[in-house]
């Protein structure tokens, strides 16, 4: 080669290196831009190609009584899920499915045919047609067992307790108020898919086993108690013909409630067959203007500012008092003279109460009121509390402030009703009303307690004896308001009440429509019990004595019969926990074929050790046991894979 | 300015010298650089092979090792027969390789529709694979043997033209448009690289312009599929773009450093099409990240440069062209490749070399290498 040539030859290889190295450099570009700048875009991408996460919920915590009773706790029950991809026969599959579980045809088969990895059909389904469809015995058809939430007696104290819904999460009541400490974390299993469409489980997270982290509710409720209270609203409401009824009974010592309810009530199982109005908790959430029954609290403040003196007698103007433009007149028309603070209450004077609520001024009545709870939330723990109506006495004309006084143009609601006259039964120092008691873990232990508190004094010990000794006569009197509230050889103290409903469409007072109530508490020396009933509407025995006051005998018998020392103060002791729940989810999920030899490790926790070496012995695992009880801890976790060589170890504890 | 070609005719006897010298000459450097991707692609192939849910039946990477061994063995003939004597031969090579081309059509195996495949005493065969090298033989023959002062003139360019639009338009018609493109741009390259008149690089622009829109109409559907899918890949996830997708998102999955080793998602989990054939890179750069990308493109420039290197060191030109022609070989092989499953080229079945599965193109470029080698090797064996 000649040097020349050879110079245009090396000028043209350089030419040609150039070329090359630049072409290289815009690949590596561009692999920088797919891998670096655009890499966590594509791995999600990746990640949605071929995997699918499925929440599978745990059980919710376990809510009892304050005996230790189980009001609501979950069991597992099977769903019926499916994996399309599986699904080789989807006109014979639809119709043996929408045949078992009486679903549309159609419907069903969309779902065989949906693009995902895995779909649900129908969640919580019998065990009956869970049976039935583990007999079909198709493959892409799985059950997976998840919790369903049982109250006991198809809802007991159901307004108490509230409902979940299909997730497992509290919608309303102490479900809800208490979500995050029953609600336990979901359970997540990924499935893996590849291009086929074939499924593999790949790895779960989460909720793994439910030991320490499971919390239970203890409430203040007595089921027993609840469930007399339940039985007489529900008799009343058929004898009196009213539309609704609320009761309440709460211990005046320490605010705490031993029930509450309302019916017509609902099953929370089946919570979305009822209406909003019905699933309402309305002892809390309702307000009403309480009419007689609030005139015990004006005597009470009056007495306590010393505007009048016990002895003193009140001219009731012989029935007729104008105030302003409007005449004050006593129910049915009665004419009263001269009264004692006593017989007004006794006899239910309006005019009475009219009369010391002037003498007490705007200011000083309302001030007084407010100190009662009236017109602000009493806090329980209960969701959705309404504060009632209680305008400031700014706005009162005097008519409002007489009419006030016999509990009308004011707005309670039950539980601060309730509230208010427990205060007087407790000397005069109004309690803050409360259902839960506290909360235990799943080995009774219990991690928070809720201890009674004080809302503040309503009046002097003095007076609140002295108001009770005339609630006594308004029951125990032959001529009192309150005689059907009588029970045997215990004085009953308490007030009737029959409030006018005022009617939004003609604006003004009704003369038909009533609320009959009755409160009291008993026995009047020792308050034990403070009662409220309230019936909406009654037809029949429109007046709180003929309507309202039975119920509170009724229910104040049955307690005092029935349950003996039942009045008395009982140490709860929580039972020990009904471990059979298990979640079992985890052993139904079948794998790919292709991992046989291996399988899941089982969650052993909460089972005993013979259940223990059962299920090892079924599912050929070795485990290694030690301690004894309950198996509380395993290593591997549930859900781990295993082999034959594996050993499983499991810890055991005594329950509590 | 002229050059004048020195002719070196090998007028010895002997065919195979093997010399002293030429062992203690043999080009580590290029070896080793070789049997490191090969190395890589056969790890890779295993990767391809392994699978969280099947176990394949046939293990790819012990056949494609069975492949490199018969590769490595023709590579040491390669190497060995003196490349004058391959040069002075290579139409007679060429024309065998042409004979081949038309036995597919006589005894034709079909795979995916085409005919490219012979099957030769239980291996089958890809004869297109085999044009590539001879057709660079040849037009080293051509070019060598014929100077024709300092550039082509487009009278000039008949013969080698002749020489590879045969077996080009034999290929198109198995029907390989992509293998024939591919061969007419090696032509290109090595002419370019010789030197054309301005006349010439003008009727080869014009012809390509007034060709192309032609083509459009004379290329099947699939092949137009895949233009309109490389320009829009979103067009049609699920069919003509599903290839590219996934490839990409494959790559771009991988981040910096990669799932790792066996534990690439989208080829283990199948969502990756012919994933051990020419998206074989897609596997490795899923499971070995940018880095590994990277490492793998150091190692093909360094291949490719290093070929250069060799062409420029050769003391003849017949050396030169033909180490400059199978250093362009891969080259193109390489970036085309890359450059597809990346989605800045369309889709062509352009195997990547060393590390796509598949006998005839290993066993061709084991054999080109060989003639590196012998290139490499003999620089010294010459005096000018």
């Amino acid at each position: 080669m000649t040097g020349e040539s050879r110079k245009v030859l090396k000028a043209r290889i350089t030419t040609a290196l150039v070329f090359f190295v630049v072409l290289f450099v815009a690949l590596v570009s561009r692999a920088y831009q797919l891998q670096i700048l655009s890499g966590e875009a594509l791995k999600a991408r990746a990640e949605r190609q071929h995997k699918d996460v499925l929440e599978l919920h745990t059980e919710r915590g376990k809510i009892f009584d304050r005996n230790g009773k189980v009001l609501a706790a979950s069991t597992h029950v099977d769903s019926v899920g499916v994996h399309p991809s599986m699904i080789k026969d989807h006109e014979k599959t639809a119709t043996e499915l929408a045949r078992i579980l009486n679903t549309n045809k159609k419907t069903v088969r969309a779902k065989l045919k949906e693009q995902r990895s895995f779909s649900w059909i129908a969640r919580k389904i019998s065990p009956e047609q869970s049976q039935r469809i583990r007999a079909l015995n198709i493959s892409g058809i799985q059950l997976v067992k998840e919790p369903r939430r049982f109250y006991t007696n198809r809802g007991l104290a159901s307004h108490v307790l509230g409902f979940v819904g299909t997730d497992e999460n509290g919608l309303e009541g102490l479900e809800f108020k208490y979500d995050k400490y029953l609600k336990q974390v979901a359970r997540k299993i990924s499935w893996g898919r590849d291009a086929r469409g074939n499924q593999f489980c790949m790895d779960e997270r989460g909720g793994t086993s439910n030991d320490e982290k499971n919390n239970h509710l203890i409430l203040t409720i007595d089921s027993r108690i609840q469930h007399v209270v339940e039985r007489q609203l529900q008799e009343a409401l058929k004898e009196t013909g009213a539309h609704k009824g609320t009761a309440i009974v709460m211990d005046p010592r320490t605010g705490e409630i031993l029930a509450m309810a309302c019916v017509p009530d609902f099953n929370p199982t089946v919570f979305y067959r009822y209406s909003d109005e019905i699933r309402k908790n309305r002892a809390v959430a309702d307000s009403f203007d309480p009419g007689s029954i609030f005139k015990p609290f004006v005597i009470a403040a009056a007495l306590d500012e010393g505007v009048v003196s016990p002895d003193e007698l009140v001219d009731c103007e012989n029935g007729r008092y104008t105030v302003g433009k409007k005449v004050i007149r006593e129910a049915e028309n009665k004419k009263f003279r001269e009264l004692t603070l006593r017989d007004i209450l006794k006899y239910s004077s309006n005019i009475g109460s009219a009369k010391i609520a002037e003498r007490l001024g705007k200011e000083r009545f309302y001030r007084r009121m407010k100190q009662f709870g009236f017109g602000s939330r009493t806090a329980i723990d209960l969701p959705g509390e309404a504060s009632g109506i209680m305008r400031s006495s700014e706005l009162w004309t005097d008519v409002d402030l007489a009419t006030i006084a016999f509990g009308q143009g004011v707005s309670v609601t039950a539980i601060q009703m309730i509230a208010a006259l427990s205060g007087i039964a407790n000397n005069g120092v109004i309690m803050r009303p409360q259902v839960v008691r506290g909360i235990i873990d799943n080995r009774g232990q219990v991690i928070r307690e809720f201890t009674p508190s004080v809302m503040g004094r309503a009046v002097s010990a003095e007076t609140a004896r002295i108001i009770t000794s005339y609630l006594t006569g308004v029951v125990g009197d032959k001529d009192g308001t309150g005689q059907n509230a009588q029970i045997l050889n215990i004085a009953v103290a308490g007030k009737t009440g029959t409030a006018q409903k005022y009617d939004f469409t003609e604006r003004r007072y009704s003369s038909e429509k009533v609320i009959a109530s009755f409160l009291g508490f008993f026995p009047a020396n020792d308050p034990r019990m403070t009662v409220l009933v309230v019936l909406d509407e009654p037809q029949r025995k429109r007046w709180g004595g003929q309507a309202a006051a039975p119920v509170f005998r009724e229910v104040a018998q049955q307690v005092i019969r029935c349950f003996d020392n039942g009045i008395g103060e009982q140490e709860y002791v929580a039972e020990p926990l009904d471990m059979e729940i298990k979640n079992a989810a985890i052993e139904e999920i079948t794998c790919d074929p292709s991992h046989d030899g291996k399988s899941f490790i089982p969650d052993f926790t909460g089972r005993t050790m013979g259940e223990v070496v059962r299920i090892a012995r079924e599912r050929n695992i070795d485990v290694r046991l030690s301690g004894t009880g309950w198996a509380v801890k395993q290593n591997p976790a549930p859900g781990a894979f295993c082999d034959d060589k594996t050993v499983c170890a499991v810890l055991f504890r005594p329950a509590y | 300015m002229s050059i004048t070609w020195v002719n070196h005719d090998w007028r010895d006897g002997t065919v195979v010298k093997i010399d002293r010298r030429l062992i203690l000459n043999i080009d580590w450097v290029l070896l080793c650089l070789v049997l490191l991707i090969t190395g890589i692609g056969l790890l890779n192939l295993y990767s391809t092979g392994s699978n969280l849910t099947h176990s394949t039946a046939k293990p790819f990477y012990m056949k494609q090792l069975s492949w490199i061994m018969m590769g490595l063995v023709i590579m040491i003939v390669a190497a060995s027969v003196d490349y004058h004597f391959v040069i002075r031969y290579g139409y007679v090579i060429y024309c065998i390789s042409l004979l081949l081309l038309i036995w597919v059509f006589v005894q034709g195996h079909i795979v995916h529709g085409s005919q490219r495949w012979i099957v030769l005493g239980g291996f089958s065969f890809q004869p297109s694979e085999l044009v590539k090298l001879t057709v660079i033989i040849a037009l080293t023959k051509y070019i060598a043997e014929n100077k024709f002062g300092d550039k082509y003139h487009i009278s000039n360019l008949a013969v080698p033209f002749a020489v590879v639009a045969i077996p080009c338009s034999l290929i198109a018609m198995q029907p390989d448009l992509g293998t024939a493109l591919f061969i007419f741009m090696l032509f290109f390259s090595l002419i370019l690289f010789v030197g054309v008149n301005r006349k010439t690089v003008m009727t080869f622009i014009v012809s390509g312009m007034v060709i192309a829109p032609l083509l459009w109409f004379f290329i099947k559907d699939y092949q137009r599929q895949r233009i309109l899918t490389f320009l829009n890949p979103e067009r049609d996830p699920l069919g003509a773009g599903y290839h590219i997708i996934q490839s990409i998102i494959a790559i771009g999955s991988g981040g910096i450093t990669g799932k790792g080793f066996l534990k690439g998602t989208q080829s283990q989990l199948k969502f990756l099409p012919e994933q051990q054939t020419d998206f074989v890179f897609s596997v490795f750069a899923e499971e070995w990240g940018f880095l590994g990308t990277v490492v793998v493109l150091f190692l093909f420039l360094s291949l490719v440069l290093w070929g250069v290197k060799i062409a420029r060191n050769s003391r003849d030109l017949s050396g030169t062209i033909l180490a400059l022609g199978i250093t362009v070989l891969i080259f193109w092989a390489v970036f085309i490749n890359i450059a597809m499953v990346l989605g800045i080229l369309p889709v062509v079945g352009i195997p990547l070399p060393f590390m796509s599965y598949g006998g005839s193109s290993m066993v061709v470029l084991m054999t080109g290498v060989g003639l590196l080698l012998n290139v490499s090797m003999r620089r010294f064996m010459l005096q000018s």
